[in-house]
């Protein structure tokens, strides 16, 4: 074993080669960017815009693109967890035995699948959400909240009187979410083998019984990594609900170039940001995959 | 017969959702005010005790500061109007293309924002008295266009101009220099952008961003033009048919106007730069 794999390992000259023409063709570019733009960097503004020292309260608080990273995680955790609730629902009824159940799940999956996310957003926000956030009564309730309550919940969902747009926003992400995370689900269940339901019907099982004993165990193992790429994706996806000036990093960065016309800094800044956020979660995934391997 | 089963699913799905957006532009646009119909604009924002302002950001009517507070002449305007109402102001963000749609479903009460009255924007919203007036001028590329100075120079098709989507700029360049290619531009520091990059002769906003840009990059850039080629109202926009909301505006404009405050601050934002210190 030793021999054989040690060949795959040494760097060749033509490892070499490549190297340098992509690190001299990056190092090129890098350079046409700095000087042939015409264009007066100056990054020394960015760094106030991740941390601000607050003079009023004395303390060292996140800068505007930090506030918007927050809120993008805010925004991606609960468009998470709401995707996957609709996403569980929807997979499950995919696989039902019942034909409405099987056409509803296939409609919607469909429906959010071919169609872009962007008009989705729009569609929503404009003639739907709002119908939704009203029969709700929303608005009513964030300003009849107490001001400690307020307080608690903007902990959660960001500040309270943007959150009939946060909502709206959660739940458009979810829904398009919802609909990958379901064909995950579908999947997950179709991949196990039929003989694991034969058995658990020669053992006297009902479907439900069979679906939560059997077969939805080995599934979810299935599922994990394609579940959790997913949730990778709706950080990414999120930078889309900027268009309905939801105050997330995206449209921070925005707003900052819209003020002070630093739009490559602020872009770049921007960029590292969100691969830091994702790269950090892959790397969680990544481990959680051989954590599932070694067990299973 | 599953394709079939399939197809009248889907076209069933499209029609309910149909009916949802087809409701919604009549309940609109047959009542001032989405929630009740007797009620007026105004009756609503002093119950609720806030007036929801809706805005994009626009240098130097609204901008962030480095704090992430609005500031800006707008911001000014919108909160003395509050003050003057006896209500808090609440800030709603919004792109500017999608501003008028926004204000239609009630995602705020007013746009305070620099709106140019136009007769297209004017049949979906009505507009208050205009406040203050702005012009458009036009900053050129010293390498790509040098020596300019009329807009028939920049009315050919050679000439490329970039201007920012849905502002009376876009219209303003579209009508003034027809022959000329427009790029459009979702964000005001695109068409910077595209202007630096030399992919752009010229762009068209409205002052002083121009201004403030010759003097940013003098050694790049130039004013063709001496004094702005535009005069537009600028008004508050409120959703149709609402009578009293629309008078307490106006006569809010006159008195204000009367008192020189408006002039005041407008002279504060636009002919000084003493608030750059706190964007910077």
């Amino acid at each position: 074993m030793k021999d054989k794999g040690s060949p795959a390992r040494r760097i060749t000259l033509l490892d070499i080669a490549l190297l340098t023409a992509i690190a001299a063709g990056t190092a090129y570019m890098a350079y046409r960017a700095a000087t042939g733009l015409n264009y007066h960097w100056r990054w020394d503004a960015v760094w106030h815009y991740l941390f601000r020292f607050d003079e009023t309260a004395g303390t060292w608080r996140p800068g505007l693109l930090a506030e918007g990273l927050i809120t993008t995680l805010r925004l991606s955790l609960w468009a998470g967890v709401l995707g996957t609730v609709i996403g569980t629902a929807a997979g499950l009824m995919r696989v039902s035995p019942r034909l409405l159940s099987r056409q509803l799940a296939a409609t919607y999956v469909g429906l959010i699948r071919n169609t872009p996310p962007l008009v989705l957003i729009f569609v929503f926000y404009f003639f739907i959400g709002d119908q939704i956030m009203h029969w709700l009564g929303v608005d009513h309730f964030t300003r009849s909240l107490s001001d400690e309550t307020r307080a608690g919940m903007s902990w959660l969902f960001g500040r309270m009187d943007r959150f009939p747009q946060f909502l709206s926003a959660v739940i458009t992400l979810a829904l398009i979410e919802g609909a990958y995370i379901a064909e995950i689900v579908r999947a997950g269940i179709q991949s196990v083998e039929r003989g694991q339901w034969e058995a658990a019907t020669a053992l006297g099982m009902g479907r439900a019984r069979a679906m939560r004993h059997i077969v939805l165990p080995q599934a979810m193992q299935r599922m994990l990594p394609a579940l959790a790429g997913q949730f990778i994706s709706i950080i990414k996806d999120s930078a889309i609900v900027s268009v309905i000036s939801i105050e997330e990093l995206t449209f921070q960065a925005q707003q900052i170039m819209t003020t002070t016309y630093r739009s490559f800094e602020i872009w770049t800044t921007v960029l590292v940001m969100y691969f830091v956020l994702t790269f950090a979660c892959s790397l969680a995934v990544r481990r959680l995959e051989v954590a599932l391997a070694g067990r299973g | 017969m599953k394709l079939f089963r399939h197809t009248a699913t889907a076209a069933l799905l499209c029609l309910v959702l149909l009916a949802q957006g087809c409701g919604q532009p009549p309940r609109e646009s047959s009542t001032p005010a989405p929630s009740d119909a007797r009620t007026s604009q105004l009756e609503e924002i002093l119950k609720r005790g806030t007036i929801r302002v809706g805005f994009d950001t626009f240098k130097p009517w609204a901008i962030k500061d480095r704090d992430g507070n609005y500031i800006g002449f707008e911001i000014e305007v919108a909160k003395k109007l509050a003050e003057d109402m006896g209500v808090d102001v609440e800030f709603v963000p919004t792109k500017w293309s999608g501003i008028i749609p926004a204000l239609l479903t009630g995602k705020f009460d007013i746009i305070i924002g620099g709106m140019s009255v136009t007769p297209a924007r004017n049949l979906k919203v009505n507009f208050s008295a205009p406040y203050e007036f702005s012009g458009m001028s036009m900053v050129a590329s010293g390498t790509l266009a040098p020596g300019r100075d009329s807009l028939e120079q920049f009315n050919t098709p050679e000439t490329t101009i970039a201007v920012r989507l849905g502002t009376t700029a876009a219209e303003a360049a579209k009508n003034f220099l027809p022959k000329a290619k427009i790029l459009f531009f979702d964000e005001e520091s695109q068409t910077i952008q595209e202007l630096l990059n030399n992919r752009a002769h010229a762009l068209v906003a409205s002052s002083p961003l121009p201004a403030n840009l010759a003097a940013e990059y003098a050694n790049r850039l130039y004013l063709p033009l001496d004094d702005d080629f535009t005069s537009e109202p600028i008004a508050f926009a409120v959703r149709k048919g609402d009578l009293d909301f629309l008078n307490w505006l106006d006569n809010w404009v006159r008195v204000t106007l009367s008192k020189g405050w408006l002039q005041n601050r407008y002279h504060y934002w636009f002919a000084t730069s003493e608030w750059e210190s706190l964007i910077e």
